[in-house]
């Protein structure tokens, strides 16, 4: 079912404005910028490369059920481009970054995602969102040999297993380490608690689980599964309330932490709430149920007081050296709409693949964009609180996150970041925090082999 | 005890919204002999401008006459304009025009209205009663939803069984020929079905936004649960409509609560009951007659 939109319009009138900057930029790039170094020529090294473009490719969720919030991010990935590209791009390359509308429908996913690679003939794609659907190119990309970076989904499947899936690549923390870190949490400050959990009926609800049960398993008292596309919640929260849960954790989607609020509201249940990462951003649950009648809800408050986690700055964070970085770029844009934490987790994706293109170097190949992921990867210095796992052997995002409250628009931490692998106990993260480079844009060397 | 009440009385609730979906599919049968595919996104259409006007700053009530009116003028020029020339050719043609016009509406209310998630507003309060200390999964706009949908259906059976327009359209529906030959305006009826039918799949659109999230597609779900509680109740009887969408809120709701994996055993349980249904009795729970068609 093909569902136009206005979204897509803006879409694709931004491919083409951006493809037209390409066009013209290639003349007078000499000017500066992020890279550098290299005394050779540009060359078409790869399928998407030309002397003076690389072209990338993503696939979001514009339209339909879990289009708030994540249809954000690729306004921001391009904000960053944007200013990379102003900048001078990457080796005089300007990118071209063309992202498709799939609803996070894994059918939908398959075909736009071919057509990136095929029609558009993209070097790499960067962030495509969402797990069921980013599942289904999985194979695909792999087989065609086309570099699959930086997925947006916290699933395991993208880096536990760089044999089968080398061309794939994690950024986020993996759902399973998050369970780990909210399970040593509550055992430590909730020993008592009953805990109930609230899971998406998928990889991410059962990677989530398996983490929180190798530390609370004892405190769990029920397990309550949505099927996204199913609005109705009422029999799970029912159920979560019957059990006698007074804690509950959410591994959900943003508009299933609205629906569960409400539903709790209706039948008058008030566990202590903590939403992992992925449905927590108080904004955008705030703007979802802001608009109910007879003062029962209102704005954000309702969220006040959950617990949540975090891997990236927010943008109530306003003495974030990073957020002021990328709220300075956001302004510049000239892109309708506020800074929020989508738009934020979007520029620092871009941030990471800016930093993985330069380390591919003047001349980049596929092969050689993985190689130098795999090789320099784990030393990068960006936006997220803790560093990569990327190596040969691991292709796993960042593995550190904070615990923090929400309290209105924003949040307090209440536990610093704590580090973890798969099958590793949990630590402290002992590194120290961040500053972004002057002008906002890495300058990684390029990795030689 | 408690959780049985809460999920029975969600069950009820989800019911009565799939009732009044199904209530517009069954008037729009029994006024053209046509099952209206397009039905959801027609309300969807309606639901939208309701929800312009309340953005704006005007009060529920005068979006909800609004979005009545609205879904009023829709379906009589759908009916004039789109479906009129294929009517009485292929049954076929009727539903496939219908098919198409569900996707075109859909990306229309996309295209004019944006594509966003947006919350709807109740015109009742969202928390429960409170019975014996304990909150309720029964809110008093579910108690709206409840006495719309009832009021809706009294309407609809007054409507048929006791006026003169109701008889006419029931006439020109099962045989356009003889109804013309003893003098039904037999075009201005199905044209005036369409449009009652539209309204009364406008409001419930309405009901089923009202304390949700609306988005272009927000009714593709509902479409396949009303369609089964229509046929379940027999496509040809209001009051079929409403036990057949009950029967199917109740179900789901303690399949949702009580299965294992419950939530994802919802949409493949409908098509069960709708089997298991249909084999029992194949004109549904309450067909007067065995398998009329006009």
């Amino acid at each position: 079912m093909s569902r136009s939109s206005r979204r897509l319009v803006s879409v694709l009138a931004a491919a083409t404005v951006v493809s037209t900057i390409a066009a013209c930029g290639g003349g007078d790039s000499g000017g500066g910028g992020g890279g550098g170094g290299g005394g050779g020529e540009n060359e078409a090294s790869d399928i998407g490369v030309t002397e003076d473009s690389i072209k990338l490719g993503a696939h979001f969720p514009l339209t339909g059920v879990a289009a708030p919030g994540y249809s954000e991010i690729p306004t921001g990935v391009q904000a960053y481009f944007d200013y990379v590209n102003e900048n001078g791009g990457i080796y005089d390359r300007q990118i071209e970054y063309i992202y498709r509308d799939d609803a996070y429908n894994p059918t939908n996913t398959s075909t736009v995602v071919n057509q990136l690679v095929l029609e558009d003939e993209v070097f790499a794609i960067v962030g495509g969102l969402g797990t069921p659907t980013h599942s289904a190119v999985l194979d695909f990309l792999n087989a065609e040999g086309v570099p699959d970076l930086f997925v947006s989904s916290g699933s395991l499947l993208w880096g536990e297993d760089p044999e089968t899936n080398p061309y794939t690549f994690g950024w986020q923390t993996d759902y399973e380490s998050e369970g780990k870190i909210i399970g040593e949490y509550i055992a430590n400050e909730f020993p008592d608690a009953k805990v109930g959990l609230f899971l998406q009926d998928d990889d991410f609800g059962e990677d989530g689980e398996a983490g929180i049960r190798e530390y609370i398993d004892d405190q769990i008292v029920a397990a309550e599964r949505y099927t996204p596309g199913n609005t109705n919640v009422g029999p799970q929260i029912a159920a979560l309330q019957a059990a006698g849960a007074d804690f509950v954790v959410g591994f959900n989607v943003p508009s299933y932490t609205a629906l569960s609020q409400l539903t709790a509201l209706q039948l008058g249940y008030k566990p202590q709430w903590f939403y992992s990462n992925v449905g927590s951003d108080p904004n955008l649950v705030g703007s979802l149920l802001g608009r109910f009648s007879q003062g029962a809800v209102s704005d954000a408050s309702l969220l006040d007081g959950a617990l949540t986690t975090g891997y990236l700055p927010t943008v109530d964070m306003t003495d974030n050296p990073w957020i002021q970085q990328f709220q300075e770029i956001w302004d510049a844009s000239g892109q309708e709409g506020e800074l929020t934490n989508y738009r934020v987790y979007g520029m620092a994706m871009a941030y990471t693949t800016v930093q993985a293109l330069q380390a591919a170097g003047q001349n980049p190949t596929r092969d050689g964009l993985v190689e130098a992921i795999e090789q320099v990867g784990a030393d990068w210095e960006g936006p997220l609180f803790a560093p990569f796992r990327y190596s040969e052997e691991s292709h796993m995002g960042t593995s550190g996150m904070t615990i923090e409250r929400i309290s209105g628009n924003g949040s307090e931490e209440v536990q610093p970041v704590r580090i973890t692998d798969l099958g590793e106990d949990i630590s402290e993260f002992d590194g120290e925090a961040t500053t972004p480079p002057e002008n906002g844009i890495p300058e990684e060397e390029a990795y030689e082999g | 005890m408690q959780q049985f009440v809460n999920v029975t009385l969600t069950g009820l609730t989800q019911g009565l919204i799939y009732a009044a979906f199904a209530l517009a599919l069954v008037l729009i049968w029994r006024s053209t002999r046509i099952v209206n595919f397009a039905q959801g996104s027609m309300a969807a259409a309606t639901t939208f401008i309701a929800l312009a006007l309340i953005q704006a700053g005007y009060s529920y009530w005068l979006a909800l006459v609004v979005s009545l009116a609205s879904g009023f003028v829709l379906g009589a020029i759908i009916e004039r304009v789109i479906i009129r020339p294929v009517e009485g050719g292929n049954e076929l043609n009727a539903v496939i025009v219908a098919l198409g016009l569900f996707v075109a509406l859909q990306a229309l209310i996309a295209i004019i209205f944006g594509s966003s998630f947006q919350s709807f507003p109740a015109p009742f309060g969202l928390e429960g009663f409170q019975i014996g200390g304990n909150r309720v999964a029964f809110t008093p706009n579910s108690l709206y939803i409840f006495g719309a949908v009832v009021v809706t259906m009294l309407l609809l059976v007054a409507l048929f069984r006791f006026t003169r327009v109701g008889l006419a359209m029931r006439a020109s529906a099962f045989s356009q020929e003889v109804s013309r030959l003893l003098g039904v305006k037999v075009g201005g009826m199905l044209t005036l079905g369409w449009g009652l039918a539209a309204v009364v799949g406008s409001l419930s659109g309405l009901l089923i936004a009202g304390g949700g999230f609306v988005y272009p597609a927000y009714m593709d779900s509902l479409i396949v649960f009303g369609f089964v509680a229509a046929i379940i109740g027999g496509l040809d009887s209001p009051i079929g409509a409403i036990v057949g969408g009950l029967i199917l809120g109740l179900a789901l709701s303690y399949i949702s609560g009580y299965a294992p994996r419950g939530s994802a055993l919802v949409t493949i349980s409908a098509l069960v009951i709708l089997m298991v249904v249909l084999l029992v009795r194949p004109g549904g729970l309450f067909s007067s007659t065995t398998a009329r068609r006009a």
